[in-house]
């Protein structure tokens, strides 16, 4: 039963929307689930208040949809009125229209993706939701390509080439549009590309800006690099971006720096001095319209951990010492929690979330880490026990905001690793030295942790720990319920003030994309996407194994409603 | 039944010439283990090798150039008694396309792997090394350039991520011009856009010989990250092919050295027994991968005093050997925590008998150890340089 303040919530929710969407879009209705993140500001919060703390506990199985594909299902799904939107992985190998309340397929899209795109995805084939906008559904895929369908029909409209997936670039994101423009990024920050976010046409699939996240020459930025290593700098945004329209500005993290040798970029130590490598590792504000960089804020300089900046921007209005003020929200993969004004770029605020021993703190004037330079790996000096790992304190699943508690919800990662140079890498014929992570269980004796972090005390209110890293994102609603899977593949609600487990179901397969929630016809829902990950186990050794080892392969749609 | 009829015939086409009652004997045994008798007939199936079919000079699946590796897998199938067929997979991300092909059993080998127990751990298993291959300084005839050293100040293209990379990359004093694939770099140095290329030697070769007339000296570099030994891989499943491999390669060392002309493949003279190719002097990096020697916990022992009678030099050199292959297992320097592999305790361990013991394992190898046999890939006089530098560093505890 929806409370009067709810409605009212969803009004604003409503009229935000509206303010910002594209030219001839309908508006978004309140029981929607519109975009990857809910809305433009990624807090995954659903105003919806049927299903409450109170209860959940009755959740049962709506339906279940098989994706027709398995491994590395890492969907949001989308809902339009009374129309669900899902992808599969793989390319994706399908986009399907559902009717939201039965699961009844309307039609399926099956993009014709090559063979060999499995070779040039690092991190899996994966891919993560679809972008609604102005009766058009977009997709970018594996092999490049952005394309927009028809949402009626699901018939392909246009079909662009954004970037060359041979070259170990792959589209993974659902792009973010915003009036006339679907922006995207690509990823393949490892594999010698320069990072670009581009902006395409919504009726045309025609390229109107293109903004390079590594500054070329005569550009500010580009000293930050030595030598010609701009060229093949990486930061590449892979992630989802976010929006503002008060301020008409689109936020975007980007990744880690290439190569891997920082001695190659920069300095090589701690002590890089201008050389850190812009945009690797950062968070841009770009102007929608033209692309044009308004500011940035690089958490990881001359990055040597793999640490990408790619993680969502949560945008939040925040109570800080009595003022409320306008913030984007980062969990870094360093294991920092950004808080950041996001008219200004002003750093507010930066807390390890998880262990973190790569530094101590972040000078909030320079925003430069104090790093711990034993725990800086360089060609000459392997690191040991630098946590957190790789993967990150949280990697690309997706944290909630709820704005009833004024907590985060993130899935975290407490994984840290050994950093040697030694292990032979080879790719086509050529082989040469690599570093190697080997994983170390970070401090505590569990691997993830659920955390609701208060943004504004910068401290952990509760947490529930996790034997596995890598589990899924999140969700809050208005009901008080914050959802997420896990890697055994157990769906959970928690009250979300306390934590208190009030729900679950085994879905089968372990869980990494975010749930969501979406009402049609006066019935919520709750949806979520299982089949756990492949590749991302190569990466953490015997952790990996038991990741693997935890649940089959999976790739199916769940949704759920009392 | 026909797994069985085909196993005898194998199996009895293998023991022509033996008494009649241990075909009888065998005959039961096959009766009792039809699945035995199945995997018997390997020996008239064809061996598959998973090979790129993108990557020349090792492999393509153009049959005018079917590149070094396909040549040689073809060789090595005719002297197994079977008939070779290639399984073409992309190897774009190396150890992912070997997982999802050799170790999945899509094929029985793949040529061209680097025989190291780190690059994918026990799944994966290695015949003896075939050659050694590794990066090379190339540069025009008419300006050669056979030391790093005298490249101050020029542009150097080196691919990325690459050991050239991280070396050039790191130096102020010249200019890294960086490409993403080798063959760019030979490109750049024949338009002219830099001075030299340090990039891999079979690339660099193959391109000299069928693009540029030999227009460019190429001279092979060695030390840490410069060269590897190229060995077949099998998955731990198949090591009695692997055993049939390793007792076919001595017979297949002329055809080998045969390819590595055919295919320009550059070779280091004082590394590589079987070379047919011209001697070129290599050029020695001692750090060439910025690893600044590793801390030693260990003092120099005394028994430095009776190492072989080799000058400082050798010592030098089996130093750079040394940290260019064993310290792939052994570590940089032979500085290693795991103490059953750390060879700093080789005096300790064997006394009289550590000269001895170390001919023996880096001629025979302790196979079931993950140690090959290097004869064929270093020359007994870097045995002797290598042991020089071992006995340099011998520790008490």
């Amino acid at each position: 039963m929806p409370n009067k303040r709810a409605q009212w919530k969803s009004c604003v929710a409503v009229a935000a929307l509206l303010a910002a969407t594209p030219a001839g879009a309908r508006a978004a209705d309140a029981g929607d689930w519109p975009m990857y993140g809910h809305g433009y500001d990624n807090t995954r919060f659903s105003p919806l208040t049927e299903i409450t703390a109170g209860n959940v506990g009755k959740l049962k199985l709506a339906f279940a949809f098989s994706l027709g594909s398995l491994r590395s299902n890492e969907s949001t799904p989308i809902v339009i009125g009374d129309t669900l939107y899902v992808s599969s992985s793989w390319g994706p190998k399908f986009v399907y229209a559902l009717d939201a309340r039965t699961g009844a397929m309307k039609w399926k899209y099956e993009p014709d993706i090559p063979d060999d795109v499995l070779q040039y995805a690092c991190c899996d084939v994966d891919n993560r939701g679809v972008t609604y906008a102005d009766g058009k559904i977009f997709v970018g895929r594996l092999d490049g390509h952005l394309v927009a369908l028809d949402a009626k029909t699901g018939k392909e409209l246009w079909d662009t080439k954004v970037v060359d997936y041979t070259q170990g670039s792959v589209i993974t994101s659902p792009p973010l549009v915003v009036k006339n423009l679907v922006i995207t990024g690509f990823g393949g920050g490892e594999y010698g590309v320069r990072g670009s976010l581009q902006a395409y046409d919504i009726n045309t699939g025609k390229q109107v800006w293109k903004t390079w996240t590594v500054p070329g020459p005569g550009e500010p930025g580009n000293d930050t690099w030595k030598g010609d290593s701009w060229q093949h700098g990486g930061a590449a945004p892979w992630l989802v971006g976010s929006y503002d329209p008060k301020t008409n500005t689109v936020f975007w993290g980007t990744s880690n720096p290439g190569p891997w040798n920082a001695a190659v970029r920069s300095t090589g130590t701690s002590d890089y001095g201008k050389l850190t490598n812009l945009y690797s590792a950062s968070t841009l504000a770009l102007d929608a319209d033209t692309g044009r960089i308004k500011w940035y804020v690089q958490d990881t300089p001359e990055d040597a951990w793999d640490f990408d900046g790619v993680n969502e921007l949560v945008l939040a209005d925040l109570k800080i010492d009595g003022q409320t003020v306008p913030v984007y929200m980062k969990a870094d993969r360093n294991g920092f929690f950004y808080v950041v004004n996001r008219d200004t770029g002003k750093l507010i605020s930066a807390e390890k979330y998880v262990p973190a021993n790569w530094a101590t703190s972040v000078d909030l004037t320079t925003t430069r880490p104090v790093e711990v330079s034993s725990k800086r790996p360089t060609a000459d000096h392997p690191a040991k026990d630098v946590c957190p790992n790789l993967i990150g304190g949280k990697n690309w699943q997706p944290m909630s905001y709820n704005p009833d508690t004024g907590l985060v919800y993130i899935p975290s990662n407490n994984v840290c690793m050994d950093w040697k140079v030694s292990s032979v890498k080879y790719r086509r014929g050529v082989f040469y030295l690599g570093g190697e992570f080997p994983p170390v269980p970070g401090p505590g004796g569990y691997l993830g942790e659920l955390i609701a972090w208060d943004p504004v005390a910068h401290k952990q209110v509760w947490g529930i720990k996790e034997d596995l890293p890598f589990n899924g994102g999140t969700l809050s609603t208005a009901g008080g319920v914050t959802f997420y899977g896990d890697l055994h593949g157990i769906f959970k609600a928690l009250d979300a003030k306390t934590g208190k487990e009030l729900w679950s179901m085994n879905v089968g397969s372990g869980v990494g994309a975010g749930p969501i929630s979406y009402s049609v016809d006066g019935k919520q829902y709750v949806a979520v996407v299982a089949g756990r990950t492949v590749s991302l186990a190569a990466f953490v050794g015997g952790i990996g194994e038991k990741m693997l080892a935890a649940t089959p392969e999976g790739g199916t749609l769940f949704v759920f409603s009392e | 039944m026909r797994p069985l009829t085909q196993g005898l015939r194998a199996h009895g086409r293998r023991l022509r010439g033996k008494a009649g009652l241990s075909l009888l004997l065998l005959t039961s045994f096959l009766a009792l283990h039809p699945a035995r008798a199945a995997s018997g007939s390997e020996a008239v199936r064809p061996l598959r090798l998973c090979a790129d079919p993108t990557d020349l000079p090792f492999s393509s699946s153009q049959p005018g150039t079917p590149g070094l590796y396909i040549e040689l897998g073809r060789a090595l199938a005719r002297s197994l008694g079977r008939p070779a067929e290639t399984v073409w997979q992309l190897t774009y991300f190396g150890p992912r396309s070997v997982r999802t092909t050799l170790l999945a059993g899509l094929c029985d080998a793949m040529i061209g792997l680097p025989d190291d127990p780190d690059f994918m751990g026990p799944k994966l298993i290695f015949s003896a090394p075939l050659m050694r291959i590794g990066y090379v300084l190339a540069t025009p005839r008419s300006h050669p350039a056979t030391t790093l050293e005298a490249l101050k100040g020029r542009r150097i293209a080196v691919q990325y991520s690459t050991t050239p990379h991280s070396v050039v990359g790191a130096r102020d004093d010249m200019t890294a011009v960086t490409v993403l694939e080798p063959d760019q770099a030979m490109q750049a140095l024949a338009q002219g856009k830099v001075d030299a290329a340090f990039v891999w030697g079979p690339v660099a070769g193959y391109m000299n010989r069928t693009l540029f007339h030999d227009a460019f000296a190429l001279t092979p570099v060695s030390g840490p990250g410069m060269t590897w030994p190229v060995s077949v891989g099998f998955s731990r499943r198949d090591a009695a092919l692997r055993d049939q491999v390793n007792a076919a390669i001595p017979q297949l060392r002329p055809v080998i050295a045969a390819l590595l002309a055919k295919y320009g493949f550059p070779v280091d003279a004082s590394a590589a027994s079987a070379s047919a190719a011209p001697a070129a002097s290599p050029v020695h990096l001692a750090a060439a991968s910025g690893a600044a020697p590793a801390q030693s916990d260990a003092a120099p022992s005394p028994a430095a005093a009776a190492a072989p009678a080799v000058g400082g030099a050798a010592v030098g050199e089996g130093h750079d050997l040394f940290n260019g292959t064993c310290a792939h297992c052994h570590g940089v320097d032979a500085v290693t925590t795991e103490r059953r592999i750390n060879l700093r305790l080789l005096q300790h361990r064997y006394q009289a008998r550590m000269d001895e013991v170390f001919f023996y394992t880096v001629t025979h190898g302790r196979p079931s150890k993950g140690m090959p046999n290097w004869s064929g890939v270093f020359s007994q006089a870097d045995f002797t340089k290598i042991l020089a530098y071992l006995h340099t560093i011998q520790a008490s505890e």
